[in-house]
């Protein structure tokens, strides 16, 4: 029968790494009319018409909102989706 | 919409078309840590702006009737149109009225002052502006509603 160690060291540490957190940023702009930044977010987001209307709300009023958090191939494919509808939206990493 | 404000549309939309596919690119804040794909994105964005700036421009010259009514085949066209419309206006904007505050953009009372002092140039691009505007809305809305 093999001895066991009393206090037998882990042979690997475990890390949590946190993953980064990329942001899709929509800011204001003097052209786009609010229903059609509505309709924008609805059809690219993917999000029912009082999300949308609140985020819309926020660009209005904050000048920039931060309409999506998540990974980075779907943040990019989310900003290339917004700027083809003429917003002005960029990638930022999140804290 | 006569004959000749159709004409005027469709010519203004033929000469806007380039510039809006080049201002969409301009405009866009494109991430730059590879040339490769930084190139794709831009090439996609003038593309689709190009694209739909020439179906609005069809859509209009097709127009029939007066008032004239603008067929539009299905849903993803429409949305297109949309699109396109947005874009041109931010054309306009940015090439023909840039000095106008937004503020004077955003107030009736303030714009009417305004379009009396400026030049003809200005003043019927700021037309076309606020007819696009009102043709965005009513489309958007007749979608939503569809």
């Amino acid at each position: 029968m093999a001895k066991t160690k009393a206090n037998p060291k882990p042979k690997s540490s475990t890390r949590t790494k946190l993953e980064t957190r990329w942001c899709v940023v929509v800011a204001n702009d003097p052209v786009n009319t609010m229903n059609y930044v509505t309709a924008c977010f609805i059809r690219v987001l993917q999000v029912k018409r009082p999300e949308a209307e609140r985020l819309m709300l926020e660009v209005h009023h904050e000048g920039r909102s931060i309409v999506w958090t998540g990974g980075r191939e779907r943040a990019e494919s989310l900003v290339l989706q917004l700027q083809q509808w003429h917003l002005r939206a960029s990638l930022e990493t999140g804290a | 919409m006569t004959p000749e404000a159709r004409g005027i549309l469709t010519e203004l939309l033929r000469l806007a078309g380039p510039a809006a596919s080049r201002s969409a690119v301009n405009r866009a804040n494109v991430p730059q840590d590879d040339a490769e794909f930084t190139k794709t994105w831009a090439d996609v964005l003038g593309e689709s702006a190009a694209e739909e700036c020439t179906l609005l421009a069809e859509s209009i010259s097709r127009a029939k009737g007066n008032p004239a009514v603008i067929e539009i085949p299905n849903e993803e066209a429409a949305w297109a149109i949309v699109r396109a419309l947005s874009s041109i206006r931010i054309t306009l904007r940015e090439s023909v009225f840039p000095d106008i505050p937004d503020s004077a953009l955003e107030s009736e009372q303030a714009l009417a002052k305004l379009t009396s002092k400026i030049p003809s140039e200005q003043r019927h691009a700021l037309a076309c502006y606020d007819c696009f505007g009102l043709l965005q809305f009513a489309l958007i809305d007749q979608l939503d509603k569809s």
